[in-house]
């Protein structure tokens, strides 16, 4: 196996759901990471889905799993002194030590980044937790949701008339530990540069906070709060090819025929002709109307809806007709082939797309890890990125404690 | 050495989002970032909203007031080439003969034509990190596919994932990968390439497919199909691992512009966190009503559990209900739109988040600050963005060598501006 382009760094964490991706990314790049875990595991551990023929437990959750490829396991338990001195023996051993404690946690046990700096200057320490390491909120209780919601996203999520929704997948823990990881690489790139560690502190309330896209330019500059709104988006009435359509069996595509890139809408026409749905688009007067609708169009109906509003009655029979037509294919069928017509056409994937989805299955970007003792090989999703040089080793996420006696041993 | 990318000069070849951000972020961190633009192929961002006002209220004009674009940008050198001609290529080749990473997030297709493929830019210098972020790959049936965020949020996922389940999969109403998630993923493995090389010399290609990158922290969906061949699907605010977990509706803000609905949102993630809620809230009593008392029950019983919360916290600020639940240190938040974070949120404002940056048309404005704060090598924005071109003078001189006769002659011609 070549060498990561993290190879040498050793990584010790003490995470959870927080900062456990963090983790892999770095394991996954190379970084021999090792997980010091609580007897039992953390709640990631008892968190489902998990594999559905062995047992729940901690060594079957799926979200374990994808959070902690590439890791080692050591069991200690940081309650007891014993636990504590061999957690900051294994924390001086390392280059990186990785938390997403609550502030103060670690230090009361002797393993904060006070202590172990003053024995190990180089060391970089990353924390990662929901409102950082100062300020009047850092003791804050966390969970994903609240940094969602604290960050400034949950409210541009949304129908208008329901609560305003979190993203799925934990995106504040996740966009946290991505900060994270770039944090701790510039740390390390650093400390290696002049042997000095340092502090790397995040917030998952500021890591996930670039995402409100504009909403922060928009009050900093114009005074004016984006909110949640919903299917229509920005656009007030429905157009054609704009917009989340029903596809046959129940899927479902978007079309932003209207948006700047790709081909505009006449290509939709000549799609659904050839389809022999294009009902009456080719009879006046909606053939001109068809030849007529761009992205000028959009920009005048969002600019001022009252201009467009003769041409409501037309827009409205143009978006059934796109909507019949959708609804005459798959998903799946409709991605594939408005695609290669250069329309923006995307499918609302479910996992089972995504799971068999062409572009991921020719690029083999899935991986199959065997879990032996499950007598089991699961395929997972691979990694963000590919590098020609270091390629990206994703190995089986380690079971509780199944490094213990090794790791100590070395340390010894 | 002050930042940990001191020396190292980025050839930003990117646009819109996901490119730009990661290189702004190398900026931050000391970087020399070159952007490359043309006015030819405006980088779209730079003319939509949101718009700098004048005083008078009406909108600023222009390629240099949209807060989105600036946002995205700051601590660049900007210049403008017009890579379609010759000339304009042989220019940029000389930005890349001299840099330490190149990132583009073009098409494979313009890829091509501007001859920007990794063993074209290797040939030249061995030693860069070529850093590729297309929308599918550069290789694959789909490599040609169309896509921006907002194509990129439904084909990922996030969309038949993300909202209630009585809706239709309507998105989570921004082009969200492209913000924190693709550039996030993109420094980090620019960051891991450039320690490689650091250690052995050698440069090499970095791929980031944006579809590649996304589906990557889609949670466990994809991960759950393919171990268990179940198909989850969106589930709304709730959590498989506590309840009440989801928004509730507090009483009105007149003050919160625009947006005066105001929602706390709570997660109790333990029975203690359910004990402490009703404790909050005023009504103790509940908390051993054998419907709700454990988990499992409140999980059977949980339209009746969110009515109930929703009823404690409808008549109350949304900060106060905060407050009362992280007293008794049960996870709850506020709601909050971009008028809290930028001037209601005390925490945000003492750490120093937002930066302010003097810029020559906006005015004062807002920047995002870098989320990972270095104690030794906090990140600088070290300037507003540029405006269009306003370093092609500049660059050209110093760091391409160009002679004033040389670069008169490119201006001329329409290669430079």
């Amino acid at each position: 196996m070549a060498d990561g382009a993290l190879a040498g760094i050793r990584v010790v964490e003490f995470t959870d759901e927080l900062g456990s991706y963090c983790g892999r990314l770095l394991a996954d790049l190379g970084a021999d990471t090792i997980k010091v875990e609580p007897p039992g595991g953390g709640v990631q551990r008892r968190t489902p889905p998990f594999y559905a023929t062995a047992a729940p437990g901690p060594d079957t959750s799926i979200a374990f799993w994808v959070h902690n490829t590439s890791k080692k396991s050591v069991v200690l338990d940081l309650e007891a002194s014993e636990g504590q001195d061999l957690a900051r023996e294994l924390a001086l051993s390392a280059d990186v030590v990785l938390e997403d404690n609550a502030p103060g946690y670690l230090a009361a046990r002797g393993l904060g980044y006070p202590d172990l700096r003053a024995v190990k200057p180089s060391l970089v320490y990353t924390s990662i937790t929901g409102f950082g390491q100062t300020g009047l909120h850092s003791h804050y209780a966390y969970s994903d949701i609240v940094g969602q919601a604290m960050g400034g996203i949950m409210t541009l999520a949304g129908e208008p008339a329901d609560p305003p929704n979190v993203i799925y997948g934990h995106q504040a823990n996740a966009s946290a530990s991505i900060q994270a990881a770039q944090g701790t690489l510039l740390a390390i790139l650093y400390a290696e540069a002049t042997g000095h560690g340092q502090l790397v502190d995040v917030s998952a309330q500021e890591a996930v906070s670039m995402s409100q896209e504009t909403a922060m330019q928009t009050w900093d500059l114009q005074r004016r709060n984006r909110t949640r709104t919903g299917e229509r988006g920005l656009i007030p009435v429905p157009l054609p090819g704009m917009g989340v359509y029903e596809s046959k069996g129940g899927g479902y595509v978007t079309l932003y025929i209207l948006a700047p890139s790709g081909a505009d809408f006449p290509e939709m026409v000549s799609w659904m002709r050839e389809r022999g749905m294009a009902a009456d688009l080719d009879e006046e007067p909606y053939r001109t109307t068809c030849e007529s609708l761009n992205l000028g169009t959009l920009s005048q109906v969002m600019a001022n809806p009252q201009s467009a509003v003769a041409l409501f009655p037309q827009l409205s029979h143009l978006n059934d007709v796109v909507t019949q037509f959708i609804a005459s294919l798959t998903a799946t069928e409709a991605y594939e082939e408005g695609q290669q017509r250069r329309l923006s056409v995307g499918i609302v994937s479910t996992a089972k797309d995504l799971a068999e989805n062409r572009q991921l299955r020719a690029r083999h970007w899935f991986r199959t890890i065997d879990f032996d003792s499950l007598g089991a090989a699961v395929e997972f999703p691979g990694a963000p990125y590919r590098l020609s040089e270091t390629p990206v080793e994703i190995a089986r996420p380690p079971r509780l404690g199944e490094h213990t006696h090794q790791v100590l041993a070395s340390l010894r | 050495m002050a930042l940990p990318l001191d020396g190292i000069r980025v050839a930003d070849f990117s646009w819109f989002g996901a490119g730009p951000i990661a290189a702004q972020t190398l900026a931050t961190f000391g970087a020399e970032v070159v952007r490359i633009e043309s006015e030819t192929k405006i980088d779209s961002l730079r003319i939509v909203q949101p718009i700098a006002l004048n005083p008078d209220g009406t909108f600023k004009t222009g390629y240099n007031v949209s807060g989105y674009f600036n946002n995205f940008n700051a601590g660049k050198l900007g210049i403008q080439l017009d890579l379609n001609t010759e000339r304009g290529q042989e220019i940029g080749y000389r930005l890349i003969e001299k840099s330490d990473v190149f990132l583009t997030n073009f098409t494979p297709r313009v890829i091509d034509k501007w001859n920007l493929r990794y063993e074209q830019i290797a040939a030249v210098n061995p030693r860069i990190i070529a850093a590729y972020s297309p929308m599918q790959g550069l290789e694959g049936p789909h490599r040609d596919f169309l896509g921006f965020g907002a194509v990129l949020t439904p084909v990922t996922g996030i969309s038949e994932m993300s909202g209630f389940p009585n809706r239709r999969p309507i998105g989570v109403g921004t082009n969200y990968p492209d913000y924190v998630v693709n550039p996030g993923h993109t420094v980090t493995a620019i960051l891991a390439a450039l320690r490689y090389r650091i250690r052995t010399g050698k440069g090499q290609r970095v791929e980031l497919p944006q579809i590649e990158s996304v589906v990557n922290v889609l949670g466990t969906a994809v991960a759950e199909y393919l171990a268990n061949g179940t198909i989850p699907t969106r589930g709304g605010n709730r959590s498989p691992i506590a309840a009440p977990h989801g928004a509730f509706r507090c009483a009105d803000d007149s003050e919160s512009v625009g947006s005066p609905d105001r929602w706390v949102v709570v997660a109790c993630q333990s029975d203690d966190h359910w004990v402490q809620l009703c404790d909050a809230l005023g009504n103790p009593g509940v908390a051993s009503d054998p419907r709700f008392a454990t988990f499992a029950a409140r999980k059977r019983n949980e339209d009746d559990l969110e009515a109930l919360v929703a009823g404690w916290t409808r008549d109350r600020r949304a900060e106060d209900v905060m407050l009362l639940l992280q007293e008794r240190a049960v996870p709850a938040g506020v709601v909050q739109n971009a008028q809290d974070m930028l001037d209601r949120d005390p925490h945000v404002k003492a750490r120093g988040y937002y930066r302010y940056l003097e810029h020559a048309e906006t005015g004062r404005a807002a920047y995002d600050g870098p989320a990972m704060v270095l104690s030794l090598t906090p990140g600088v924005l070290a300037a507003p963005a540029p405006l269009l071109g306003e370093d092609t003078f500049d660059v050209c001189e110093r760091i391409l060598g160009l002679s004033p006769d040389e670069i008169a002659d490119l201006v001329a011609e329409g290669i430079l501006h």
